[in-house]
């Protein structure tokens, strides 16, 4: 830790904390997972920036979505979403969580996934290589400094609208709401 | 193989049978005999069914059933038996084999979600990988990916951060 960065951990220790201790949810999606064992493991050892993979996500506050979504993967994906603690985090790795990529046209395959759940930020690329995830931890390091990663507040605020589109997909969902959808009910925020 | 090609070809008189390769044959049958001829290669031996599949010939107006066997027990005999028949696709139906090989209850429920060919005894013909209900099932040829694409997903709304002042963050 350089001299700098003491002030800031005075100024916010609750940021600094968040920042330096981002635990990923061991959640396999597509074909972007092959990049995840080489990245926590010796040789791009990730937890040199915090980033370690926790099998629950009730424990975790980092999402990677590596690579595409099926429509039930993106069940399994809202729920996770929605289990894990505020602040969250969510990073899209991959070409196809952005727009499809390779099955832009495919029958079963979500195009955009922040129409679902908020993404704070892309890795683009197919495949991206392991530094990319570091690259993108960085600038999420830099976005939490300066709260720009607001991906939780924007589905807490927006909650009606996300779940709108989830229904759009699936129908009737088998969970509640997260969040009260009704607008005579006040938003905790 | 040459024996077994006279015996299918002797025993069953709609059957066309052709060696493509050295351990190979296939088979083409009426879609009456497909119980009686898996029934045969059964007891002859063949008694792993390794898959089902299904092809959509849309200009001849039929679907493709295609059975692969193989022997399970012996070692030795790498050999692979490909049956096939054809259905009609106006009535796509055709009956479970289940009785005859018990591990087509996957295979039959996937190509009827794909497909929509619908097996006559089957226990179970739900979803198996989709979540939707698709008019026209997606393996179809007739089925049109991109206009599918175009019609649902980009009709789907981005969210967009509005905040107090009804602006665009």
């Amino acid at each position: 830790m350089d001299r700098t960065s003491i002030k800031k951990w005075f100024k916010a220790p609750g940021k600094m904390g968040q920042k330096y201790s981002l635990w990923a949810v061991y959640f396999c999606t597509g074909c972007g997972i092959i990049e995840i064992p080489p990245v926590i493991t010796s040789r791009w050892d990730a937890e040199r920036f915090g980033v370690i993979p926790v099998a629950t996500p009730r424990q975790a506050n980092l999402f990677l979505i590596t690579g595409y979504v099926s429509l039930k993967t993106l069940k399994a994906i809202i729920r996770t979403y929605e289990q894990m603690p505020e602040p969250k985090y969510t990073v899209g790795f991959g070409s196809c969580p952005i727009n499809g990529g390779m099955y832009w046209d495919s029958y079963n395959t979500i195009k955009h996934l922040d129409k679902y759940i908020p993404v704070d930020g892309w890795i683009a690329g197919c495949m991206p290589r392991p530094e990319a995830i570091f690259i993108a931890v960085t600038h999420l390091w830099t976005m939490i400094d300066k709260g720009m990663a607001k991906g939780y507040i924007k589905y807490r605020e927006n909650y009606k609208y996300y779940r709108q589109n989830q229904e759009k997909l699936f129908g009737r969902l088998e969970w509640p709401p997260l969040y009260p959808i009704d607008d005579n009910e006040k938003v905790r925020s | 193989m040459n024996r077994l090609k006279e015996e299918i070809i002797s025993s069953f008189k709609g059957a066309k049978v052709s060696i493509c390769e050295d351990n190979r044959l296939a088979i083409l049958a009426r879609k009456e005999d497909v119980f009686s001829i898996l029934n045969f290669l059964k007891d002859k031996g063949y008694d792993h069914l390794e898959l089902i599949s299904c092809v959509d010939w849309i200009n001849e107006k039929e679907f493709e059933l295609v059975y692969i066997l193989t022997p399970y027990s012996e070692k030795e005999m790498k050999e692979h038996i490909i049956l096939k028949t054809r259905i009609s696709r106006e009535k796509p139906e055709f009956k479970t084999i289940i009785p005859v090989f018990e591990n087509a209850k996957p295979y039959e429920r996937e190509i009827h979600e794909l497909f929509g060919i619908n097996f006559e005894g089957h226990p179970r013909l739900t979803h198996l990988f989709l979540e939707r209900d698709y008019k026209i099932p997606p393996f179809r040829k007739d089925f049109n990916t991109r206009e599918y694409v175009k019609e649902f997903f980009e009709k789907i709304p981005f969210v967009e951060d509005k905040n107090e002042n009804g602006k665009r963050a």
